[in-house]
């Protein structure tokens, strides 16, 4: 029998059984799989972290997706960047009147998905409201003279080839992409096990955003309890949206959610003391 | 230190003729050939003299894939000392999580491409060493190396690297401050041991270090690493490994039961499953001696009498009256001398030298000088 051990963290480590593998590729660089565990569904893993599992993905990519576009609630052009599994574009498609451009690095990774992961994206590649563009992320950034209303950023861990999405220049680059009152919302880790990364993004995300913060969320198989996605913004008023707006927007948006609701948006900025130290 | 003394095995079976001779008839000359079942059966033995204890393969010793295959297959450790060593073990797809990364000199890039590929183990011996870890504090785990010279050991890698005992106190502490926590001791008592006092001294003194720590510190130490040293048998005397190895589990056995023990084998692993086989390409008599040159030398699969100060045991596969010859190598260096003063009968162009136990440090330190073809690795 074949176990995937995740290998983030020395001390500890998260063990998933291997029921069937449907997809393995070692390059010099990384080490890609996609394999059915009982009670996970499909799950992928890049360079022994897990990514993305069918059963806790619509925790992540709700969250990442809906609370920036109810808060926003006139959102016309989205920019996702990463996200080559077609989670965030098949929730960002959930609503109808938002076009969308997704700047992703690597074609395989999205044809990869599209063939052994079908759920996540649902069909959202066939859309033609779906703008994909295959690019650095950053060089799109740097030459990108479009603007939009919101900014979801998608990547991997902060060692590795996303690296460069965690950085302050990059943070600077998406501003100006940015519409007036824009946001921009990125995955930050896991800060029970990596407090230092929300400390960085934090003080990167400072220099260029009047309105810097992080929302949470408790997806099962980011092992560590609650994940942070941070928020930047120059009007901060955009967190501060009121339920019954919310629930308004909610409402007509049809969503049919498992995870988001407008009290859990609301609540998801409240944040443990512990994360709420690093904040200064 | 006693002046190695080489031995020459003189004479061999038909069997064994035809076999080299055959090989050399069908991939040429020079040849390494790698016997994954003598590697199996040498990871075995340790397994067996040294039960308890994890093993990593010190990948420095022979970084080649066929040999790493049989070692992943056995559910080896492997010890890794650059993202070189770590891209390798990528292409077996070996978790990072079998892998222990023990450089003491790591630049930031070493430390991300470990972490990336999974390797979450690293070893220090200074504070400058350990700041370098302080942005993966929460991901990595530590061991502080500790230095014991030792007298009796072929190479001495005390020297260059591993704090002196008298600052291990004020490492783990200072490390305990700055957030990090170390978990445990290594130490690597040199290469090639004669006997294995050295490494029972280091476990005593490790041992007392770690217990009188943890009654100080936050989070016990819990891990000693052992590191290698175990030797490959140069002299063809069948060393027994159990036998060296008893004061160290007597030692072992003195240590908390739920301490974890590492070991960082190479040598005696991956030596004796490595066979060279070269070809006379050259006599002459000069100083009335005879002199015969091989197609391999000090710059090439025997660059271990160089780094390594191995004298690797040698087989003619003749007998007869034999005198006192010269053994050079194939480049146009003079310091390219196998042996100066070899007893070897009366050899012709074309016969075949055998080097035995040339699987450490041999091929993993050839040079292209003269660009040489290097021998050519035989899966046997
Ligand atoms: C840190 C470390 N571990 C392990 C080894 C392997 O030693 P041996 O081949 O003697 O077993 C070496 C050899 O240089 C080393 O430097």
């Amino acid at each position: 029998m074949k176990y995937f051990k995740e290998t983030l963290y020395d001390a500890v480590c998260q063990e998933f059984r291997v029921d069937k593998m449907y997809f393995e590729q070692k390059t010099e660089h990384q080490h890609l799989m996609i394999f059915h565990n009982a009670m996970l569904g499909r799950v992928m893993t890049l360079d022994g972290i897990v990514q993305t599992t069918e059963a806790d993905e619509f925790m992540y990519h709700e969250m990442l997706t809906h609370v920036p576009i109810l808060a926003h609630g006139a959102v016309k052009k989205l920019l996702i960047i990463g996200g080559g599994d077609g989670g965030i574009l098949r929730e960002v498609l959930k609503h109808e009147s938002i076009d969308v451009t997704q700047v992703e690095i690597d074609k395989a990774v999205i044809d990869m998905a599209i063939e052994y992961l079908p759920k996540h994206s649902d069909s959202a590649y066939d859309n033609p409201r779906a703008n994909i563009v295959i690019d650095d992320g950053m060089a799109f950034v740097k030459n990108c003279s479009e603007k939009f209303d919101v900014i979801i950023v998608d990547g991997t861990d902060p060692i590795g080839p996303g690296e460069v999405l965690f950085t302050e220049d990059f943070y600077a680059q998406c501003k100006n992409c940015l519409n007036e009152g824009g946001v921009i919302v990125t995955q930050n880790g896991v800060p029970f096990l990596q407090i230092e990364e929300v400390k960085n993004t934090y003080q990167r995300l400072n220099q260029h955003y009047t309105d810097a913060t992080f929302y949470t969320v408790a997806v099962p198989t980011y092992y560590g309890g609650l994940m942070t996605l941070a928020w930047a913004t120059n009007n901060a008023e955009l967190r501060n949206v009121s339920l019954d707006t919310l629930e308004q927007r909610f409402k007509s948006a049809n969503l049919n959610s498992r995870y988001y609701n407008p009290a859990i948006h609301l609540a998801a900025f409240a944040l443990p003391q512990y994360i709420v130290n690093q904040l200064d | 230190m006693t002046d190695p003394i080489r031995t020459v095995l003189y004479g061999a079976s038909d069997k064994e003729i035809s076999f080299y001779q055959s090989l050399v008839e069908k991939h040429g000359s020079p040849l390494l050939l790698f016997d994954s079942s003598k590697l199996k059966q040498q990871y075995r033995a340790l397994q067996q003299a040294l039960p308890n204890v994890d093993l990593f393969y010190a990948i420095k010793a022979l970084p080649q894939i066929d040999a790493l295959k049989e070692l992943d297959e056995l559910e080896a450790g492997f010890d890794v000392a650059s993202s070189g060593e770590l891209d390798i073990l990528l292409s077996l797809k070996v978790s990072g999580r079998r892998t222990i990364h023990t450089h003491p000199v790591k630049s930031d890039k070493d430390i991300r491409d470990a972490l990336r590929f999974g390797s979450t183990t690293f070893v220090i011996d200074n504070l400058d060493e350990l700041k370098k870890l302080q942005p993966y504090r929460g991901r990595v785990g530590i061991l502080l190396r500790v230095s014991f010279r030792s007298e009796n050991a072929k190479v001495d890698l005390s020297k260059k690297f591993g704090c002196t005992e008298d600052e291990v106190a004020n490492i783990i502490l200072q490390a305990e401050q700055l957030g990090l926590h170390i978990k445990g001791l290594s130490f690597h008592v040199g290469s090639q041991c004669e006997t294995s006092d050295q490494h029972v001294a280091a476990i005593h003194s490790c041992r007392d270090m770690m217990l009188e720590l943890n009654k100080k510190v936050k989070a016990p130490l819990s891990i000693l690493d052992i590191g290698g040293g175990f030797p490959a048998d140069y002299a063809l005397e069948s060393i027994d490994i159990l036998e060296f190895c008893k004061p160290i589990r007597a030692a072992l056995e003195s240590l908390p039961d739920d301490w974890h023990i590492y070991a960082e084998p190479g040598r005696y692993l991956i030596a004796p499953a490595v066979t060279c086989v070269t070809t006379i390409i050259g006599k002459s008599i000069r100083y009335g001696m005879p002199w015969y040159y091989i197609d391999d030398g000090v710059y090439g699969s025997f660059s271990g009498k160089i780094f390594d100060h191995a004298e690797y045991p040698l087989q003619v596969l003749t007998e007869g009256k034999t005198s006192t010859s010269v053994l050079a190598g194939p480049t146009c260096d003079s310091i390219d001398i196998i042996d100066e003063h070899i007893e070897l009968p009366e050899l012709n162009i074309g016969d075949l030298i055998i080097g035995h136990q040339m699987g450490a440090y041999t091929a993993a330190t050839r040079t292209r000088f003269n660009l040489l073809k290097e021998a050519k690795f035989i899966v046997l």
